[in-house]
């Protein structure tokens, strides 16, 4: 165990994207509506895969690691809808999981907002349509905001939540 | 005889039945009017999500079968479609009336049901699992997937497998260089070529990096599901390096497109110093980890799948490794030539998939120094034949089954079973003597793809 505390000692604070800290100040200065002032800085997030290859899961995933610290900037991620403002979803919104999905939505409280990330949501990606997919997922709930990629890397996720802040209403 | 698939082909006037074992392949032909064919699972019970898969996709049925529910098709999908059959050309679906799902249950005095999913409660893929419950034991669990089936077979029907390639490699994204390795050799059995052993050997040295970052992230997150997140905190760090070097070498953080036919550079000095560091970060973790009793007082003991049950279950991969079965697809010379151990425990439990894939890993990087070269080499490739090809390989999480037949330079069927498919149908085995509290690790401990099974 000491040897642990010793190399814990030797590291020191991994995290990168600092600017990003940064930029989260500027953006609180300017919100002026009672809604941003509520949400910026302090996001739940519920993420709902709808159908991914699971990469999408994975760069999420990584943003809770020691070089990410996403949970430093206030936007952390939910076990439930309730608890949620945003739903961050991934995938084909696949036939199956489409009630699913319909039924996550409805179960987070207003005001909330729908992030879709990855290329598959919007049908940009490599995927061609067939019978099991429904997407894109604007179809069946109202998208706020996209992020780009396949899969968008952790910064990309961070740098699209952070856009996602200056844009609510 | 150890039973790996069973699938079926639709042909203009029959059906055929492939059934797969490690040492043979039958075939059986049956007419299209009022198909049957006869149930394997009362000897391999792993055959019934194959047939139940079969029914749904062909409409084929499985005479003497215990079980005839739906597996694909769920409560809204509408009757009498099988979207596999040639005919059935539509690309969307209206949602029918809601048929409920008749789940296995136990019954009894005070037995009750709770069912989790599809959505969880953390950042993981949709999949259920329905308990039967007599206080906090677990008295049988029911795993309930194709939630996240996108169609993939249909999908690349009709399109060349240079066309299908994009498709194939994110068919699930923690297995992309497995699946492309697969997709390889069916490329270059159809175009007949040999491919030169340096190019071999950066392909393995792929597949060997998305196994450490793999391993390395279940490392993290079994102890952190027994409630030890400093793991997480320390192998996540390690698992974002390798992720970076997969950018690095390969374009790409998951690998995307990294197996194709010409090798780039790769500065072997720095490769090699990474390595060495990773191995000494590993062997440090392991110093470390052994060493807290309240940790191996959850692992220890719990979520065992014996060995008979293993092998009855035709389980692969880390799974069937932990209980003693010695199945691995990188059993041949090629592997053996670059140091490749086979890794075995015996107790079955949630530290034995643990302590494998510690080993694993470990070996996985002696194996990496040995594939490393600096190597430039292009492969040409002769045009791809029509025919029926088949591969294996051994992803992070097991044997990987694909089979492509081409016709006309056109895929007519393609068929790929992901080890997942295999180890999902034996998880209820190893929860008879834990409590609820003790799924999660036990799944995690597995860490199945839900994206690869449900396809």
């Amino acid at each position: 165990m000491i040897k642990f505390w010793n190399k814990r000692l030797k590291l020191g604070l991994l995290t990168e994207n600092l600017y990003l800290d940064e930029d989260l100040k500027k953006i609180k200065k300017e919100i002026k509506s009672q809604i941003k002032k509520k949400f910026a800085g302090s996001l739940a997030i519920r993420m709902v895969d709808s159908g991914s290859c699971n990469a999408c899961e994975a760069e999420c995933n990584a943003l809770s690691n020691p070089y990410y610290n996403l949970e430093r900037l206030g936007i952390y991620f939910v076990a439930s809808p309730r608890h949620a403002d945003v739903m961050l979803i991934s995938g084909l919104m696949t036939f199956n999981m489409t009630p699913h999905v319909k039924e996550a939505y409805e179960q987070i409280p207003a005001p909330k907002w729908v992030i879709s990330m990855g290329d598959c949501p919007v049908m940009e990606g490599v995927f061609d349509k067939t019978y099991a997919i429904n997407a894109p997922v604007k179809n069946y709930l109202p998208v706020a905001h996209h992020i780009k990629g396949c899969p968008p890397s952790p910064r990309k996720i961070m740098e699209g939540l952070l856009e996602f802040l200056r844009k609510i209403e | 005889m150890r039973f790996i698939a069973r699938y079926a082909k639709e042909f203009d006037d029959f059906f055929e039945i492939i059934t797969c074992y490690d040492n043979e392949i039958k075939k059986q032909q049956i007419a299209k009017e009022n198909a049957t064919i006869k149930t394997l699972s009362k000897k391999y019970p792993a055959a019934i999500w194959f047939e139940r898969k079969i029914f749904d996709d062909f409409g084929i049925i499985i005479e003497d079968s215990f079980d005839k529910r739906p597996l694909l098709h769920h409560e809204r999908f509408p009757k009498n479609i099988h979207p596999l059959q040639k005919k059935f050309q539509d690309k969307c679906l209206q949602e029918d009336i809601y048929r409920a799902y008749k789940y296995e249950s136990i019954q009894g005095d005070g037995v009750f049901e709770v069912a989790v999913g599809p959505i969880h409660a953390g950042i993981i893929e949709p999949g259920h699992f329905q308990f039967s419950q007599a206080g906090e034991d677990m008295l049988h669990l029911e795993v309930r997937h194709f939630y996240k089936n996108r169609g993939i077979e249909k999908m690349v029907e009709g399109k060349t497998l240079f066309e299908a390639r994009s498709i194939i490699e994110r068919i699930s994204g923690n297995e992309s260089i497995a699946y492309q390795i697969c997709w390889r050799d069916i490329v270059l059995q159809a175009s007949n070529t040999q491919l030169p052993v340096s190019l071999q050997k950066r392909h393995a040295f792929f597949l060997e990096l998305e196994r450490v970052i793999h391993h390395l992230s279940d490392l993290g997150f079994i102890p952190n599901d027994a409630g030890f997140g400093a793991a997480l905190a320390y192998c996540s760090k390690l698992a974002e390096d390798a992720r970076r070097k997969m950018q690095e070498f390969s374009g790409h953080r998951f690998g995307f497109g990294a197996i194709n036919f010409e090798n780039s550079f790769i500065d072997t000095v720095f490769t090699k110093e990474w390595l060495h560091n990773l191995r000494e970060d590993i062997e440090k973790f392991q110093e470390w980890i052994i060493d807290v009793p309240s940790l191996w007082d959850r692992l220890d003991t719990t979520g065992v799948l014996p060995l008979k049950k293993a092998i009855k279950y035709s389980c692969v991969g880390v799974v069937a490794r932990a209980s003693g079965v010695a199945v691995d697809r990188r059993i041949n010379p090629f592997y053996f030539e670059n140091g490749f151990e086979l890794v075995t425990e015996v107790s079955g439990d949630v530290g034995a998939r643990f302590k494998v894939r510690l080993s694993e890993i470990k070996n996985s990087i002696t194996m990496m120094k040995n594939f490393l070269e600096e190597d430039e080499t292009k492969c040409t490739l002769d045009p791809i034949k029509d025919g029926e090809y088949s591969s294996f390989v051994e992803s992070s999480i097991g044997e990987l089954f694909m089979s492509v037949d081409i016709q006309e330079g056109q895929i007519t069927r393609f068929f790929v079973r992901d080890p997942s498919f295999m180890n999902w149908q034996a998880l209820h085995i190893m929860m008879q003597k834990d409590i609820i509290a003790d799924f999660p690790l036990i799944n995690k401990s597995c860490d199945l793809s839900y994206a690869g099974n449900d396809l």
